[in-house]
């Protein structure tokens, strides 16, 4: 309830994970016919208990006092989850989250409900309360709900979730955890949490659309403990995405394990870097938190529609030198980031934020879209049937630059290398933002040295883009498991960069 | 509140009627109200009504956890006998059994003055009034850009049964006002600040016209604010920024932390490693407090405790699972309300004794290793001038280790702030490192 427009985004947690059902009971009795990738409406109203005449009668009711536009937005998820600590797995938990949301919108007001109870009294009641929103006369409401034909998803499974075998989870939570153990005799513990979950979405709008989408998601996470010479240190990486079983091979396991494992030995030597302003290189890949919180939330087109952005009248400005480009894209197949269509049901695309340079396009919803009298961007998300859509980033990365991660290492006198992080957050007005090292190097006289740890970084955002003096021709994106938190809702998003360098910025360091 | 009891216990009946030996269930209901004003406008209504069922299964050893939103008894007959079936294909884990019973008994029957029947009364218009009003006090200077006020109000409802004999209920309502001013600075800077409050009893609240002169001082406060000098220094937190603090020193103190290896404290309890001032009690009876409650998630009887006394620990949070695997005795594995034993001085007077140094009033980012306590965290506040809050300061960190930092407490205020469930005073430090220019 804390009202804040610091926006933060988390690696993520291993928190309330959603659902459960016929995947992971494969072999327990009767499949409910929810594992092709599209079901077709009908399938859906079965799946929600809902008809088209029944989706009519509460689309008047939110509609019953005037609209400029509106939206019910049923959700299905079910979620699969388990820990495996001292090699047992040793808790499973299923989820299933069902409801529907309901959203009036008027000029810049909106109106809304939600509710669990999928009957259409229940949804007229939670209507009438979205409604009060509006004062004015009935919109009219569709005459009928037109199915939104759809290219390829982008996120198709080879084998879909809720077909996946438990024994077949707990095989590769297994296979992690020995291979973490097997890396070094100084690891203690290993706990591999895993959570995988299938999202089906029900969008009907106010002007006829029906949409749907099944939304895959999965993320295994390999925490160490290793302990040396009477000193404990622990540490862990992730490996996430829009992805299947198959994503968990043997060669990503064996990635991950040794990514985890390295981290956490690292840090018996690492140290704390000197307090103060100084270069800072960024890793390519993960250092892409530095676009999310310097850039990305400042570009979302409600904080500049309310006019409470830092970016609020630089469109068309130069932000940074000509061969910086910012994109954030919902193309990407698999990524975390990725969407067919965001939640109000425009395609997703990408969409170039910082073009050479020039600040080019915030990041609309339908309703900053309108605003401005642009297209939206297919940037309208929410974290579930709870809550309103708002503009949000999606995969956010920079293009490659001019030079290599060599030269941007040696011409470094004095500064640090960050490689992994753990949080960062934004101040929208301000632009100040943070992001928190877990894992880096000093940098001296031109050569990457001793290794570094828990550092926070602080700086200004429009500055830190004007601070980027070099980028190399490395970018990618990061395979971890990112969530984006704005306004209470948590989306998943992917983040990436190229090696750059930042010619300043503020390291919490400590001095002798 | 017996057809939340009666849903608990027939989920409980059906999981034990389908192979298990033993289950937890709860059930719950909510409800949420919202409304917002922006620049003079309703921006948002919002309104929820939630429910839910959660089930934990023990059998044989084998342990799993189930919660669903989706109640249609056709559904719910399946996601229980699902939930069983699940469980029976785990490992077995020799750790995993249900709460002792013997840990129910002793439950306070004290009235924790949790609920105000006035909360559920407030009508939509009596919200936007209170937004209005709020809202419009936000605006009492030339330079704000954009002022946004909420009103909140909830109530929560739950009951949970268990096979080992626990049965139990509880039911809440809070209140809540917020606001948020955005004003011009050079440079294009837009900094923002911010005011909120909160009770269980809608009386309690204070004058909502208040809150918007709160939240626009706050904002116009940090209009200037520049990069402070790196510098070890003097550190007065608001008690508004101290949760954040004691939430990360006291993280990692849990038996599940302990288990994995991943807790600074492990083995600690009784040494004086903090300062003699910091004195830290678990407080579940408190009166209307955000974390009051009889029991805890596991049907264990709540009991005030000690969690640091002096500067030294002097109780791990035990659950039951995590207990028996670390080997330390099951007492309740989640905080309640944790209070910080208050000194003698309100932060003007800790203010005027601090010999220059920041005072932080809120935190931007930042971590800390619940292993090794190590943080670093990005910082807003302003230079301590002659004893009072001078120049606003940003973009700067403090790094170090708690241990280290709570080692080196030297005042602790009479003034906690009360809208939370870790109640912190104002708390000073010497000797912290500030990152800047």
């Amino acid at each position: 309830m804390t009202p804040s427009r610091r926006q933060v985004l988390r690696a993520a947690a291993a928190g309330a994970t959603l659902v459960s059902l016929p995947g992971f009971l494969a072999g327990c009795g009767p499949k409910v016919a929810l594992s092709t990738p599209t079901l077709g409406a009908n399938a859906h109203f079965a799946l929600f208990g809902v008809d088209a005449q029944g989706l009519a009668g509460v689309m008047a009711e939110l509609v019953s006092s005037g609209a400029d536009a509106a939206d019910l937005y049923f959700q299905y998820t079910r979620t699969n989850a388990a820990t495996l600590e001292d090699g047992v797995v040793s808790s499973a938990s299923t989820t299933v989250d069902q409801g529907v949301g309901l959203r009036v919108v008027v000029g810049d007001q909106t109106g809304y409900a939600y509710t669990e109870d999928l009957s259409v009294e229940a949804m007229k009641g939670a209507a009438r309360v979205a409604a009060s929103i509006a004062r004015g006369k009935a919109a009219l409401p569709p005459q009928a709900f037109t199915p939104v034909g759809q290219p390829a998803s982008r996120y198709t499974l080879a084998l879909p979730w809720s077909e996946v075998q438990l024994p077949q989870r707990l095989e590769r939570m297994e296979r992690l955890a020995a291979l973490a153990k097997a890396q070094d005799p100084a690891v203690e513990k290993v706990v591999v949490s895993w959570s995988d979950s299938e999202e089906r979405v029900l969008i009907a709008t106010l002007d006829g659309r029906l949409l749907e989408d099944l939304r895959p998601m999965s993320r295994v996470w390999c925490q160490v403990t290793a302990r040396r010479n009477g000193v404990t240190q622990s540490n862990s990486s992730n490996l996430a995405g829009r992805r299947g079983i198959d994503w968990y091979s043997d060669t990503n396991l064996a990635t991950l394990a040794k990514q985890a494992v390295d981290r956490t030995l690292v840090l018996f030597d690492a140290r704390r870097p000197p307090a103060g302003e100084m270069p800072v290189v960024l890793a390519a890949g993960a250092s892409g938190i530095l676009l999310h919180e310097a850039v990305g939330h400042g570009m979302e087109a409600d904080f500049n529609r309310k006019n409470v952005s830092i970016y609020a009248d630089m469109i068309g400005r130069r932000v940074a030198p000509e061969f910086v480009t910012v994109v954030d894209d919902g193309t990407p197949n698999h990524e975390r980031g990725a969407l067919n269509f965001d939640d109000e049901g425009t395609p997703a695309q990408r969409t170039v934020l910082v073009d050479r340079g020039i600040l080019a396009s915030y990041m609309h919803d339908r309703m900053s879209a309108k605003h401005y009298g642009v297209a939206p961007t297919g940037s309208g998300r929410r974290e579930s049937f709870r809550h309103p859509p708002l503009p949000r980033m999606r995969c956010t990365y920079m293009e490659n630059g001019p030079h290599s991660r060599e030269e941007i290492v040696a011409s470094v006198q004095n500064g640090i290398i960050a490689e992994t992080f753990t949080n960062g957050q934004v101040q929208i007005g301000a632009g100040d933002y943070t992001f928190y090292i877990k894992n880096g190097w000093l940098i001296e006289g031109g050569k990457i040295t001793a290794p570094i740890k828990d550092v926070n970084i602080i700086g200004n955002g429009p500055e830190a883009l004007r601070n980027v003096t070099m980028a190399a021709n490395d970018s990618q994106l990061d395979t971890g498991g990112w969530t984006c938190g704005k306004d209470g809702q948590g989306v998943p998003v992917s983040q990436g960069l190229p090696t750059i360098l930042v010619s300043r910025m503020t390291v919490g360091g400590v001095n002798g | 509140m017996d057809e939340l009891l009666d849903r608990a216990r027939q989920a409980v009946a059906d999981a034990r009627a389908g192979g298990a030996t033993g289950a937890w269930a709860q059930a719950t209901r909510s409800r949420k109200s919202e409304l917002s004003v922006r620049d003079g406008a309703v921006e948002t209504v919002r309104s929820a009504t939630s429910r839910g069922l959660s089930l934990q299964i023990y059998a044989e050893g084998r342990y799993s956890a189930h919660s669903t939103t989706d109640l249609r008894p056709d559904r719910l007959a399946r996601f229980v006998s699902d939930a069983v079936a699940l469980t029976r294909l785990l490992p077995v884990d020799p750790f995993r059994e249900m709460p002792d019973p013997a840990l129910f008994a002793g439950r306070s029957a004290a009235d924790l003055s949790l609920v105000d029947p006035a909360v559920g009364a407030v009508s939509p218009e009596q919200r936007e009034a209170w937004a209005r009003a709020m809202e419009a006090r936000c605006h009492g200077d030339s330079r704000v850009i954009s002022a946004t006020a909420g009103v909140t109000d909830e109530a929560h409802e739950g009951a949970a049964a268990s096979s080992n004999g626990f049965e139990g209920s509880w039911s809440s309502t809070a209140a809540w006002l917020s606001a948020e001013v955005t004003v011009r600075d050079a440079e294009d800077k837009r900094p923002e600040g911010s005011w909120y409050t909160g009770s269980r009893r809608l009386s309690a609240l204070p004058d909502a016209a208040s809150l918007g002169d709160k939240a626009l001082a706050e904002a116009l406060s940090r209009l200037g604010s520049r990069k402070g000098p790196t510098t070890k220094a003097t550190m007065v937190v608001d008690p508004r920024a101290g949760s954040n603090l004691i939430s990360r020193l006291l993280g990692p103190n849990n038996a599940g932390a302990i288990a994995q290896g991943r807790s600074f404290w492990a083995g600690k309890i009784g040494q004086r490693l903090l300062s003699p001032l910091l004195t830290i009690t678990d407080e579940p009876l408190l009166a209307g407090g955000f974390g009051s409650r009889h029991f805890d998630g596991e049907g264990i009887a709540a009991r005030p405790r000690d969690i640091l006394r002096e500067g030294a620990l002097a109780t791990h949070y035990v659950d039951t699972y995590y207990g028996k695997k670390a080997k330390l005795s099951v007492n309740g594995g989640s905080p309640s309300n944790r209070v910080v034993k208050p000194g003698m001085a309100d932060l003007g007077a800790l203010l005027r004794q601090a010999h220059g140094g920041v005072y932080v009033t809120s935190w931007l980012g930042g971590n800390a290793d619940p292993t090794t306590l190590d943080f670093s965290l990005g910082i807003r506040g302003h230079v301590i001038e002659d004893g009072k809050p001078g120049a606003p300061v940003g973009e700067m960190n403090v790094t170090g280790n708690l241990a280290t930092l709570f080692a080196g407490l030297v005042a602790v205020g009479n003034d906690p702030w009360m809208p939370s469930s870790t109640l912190v005073p104002t708390l000073v430090f010497e000797g912290v490192q500030f990152s800047g220019a």
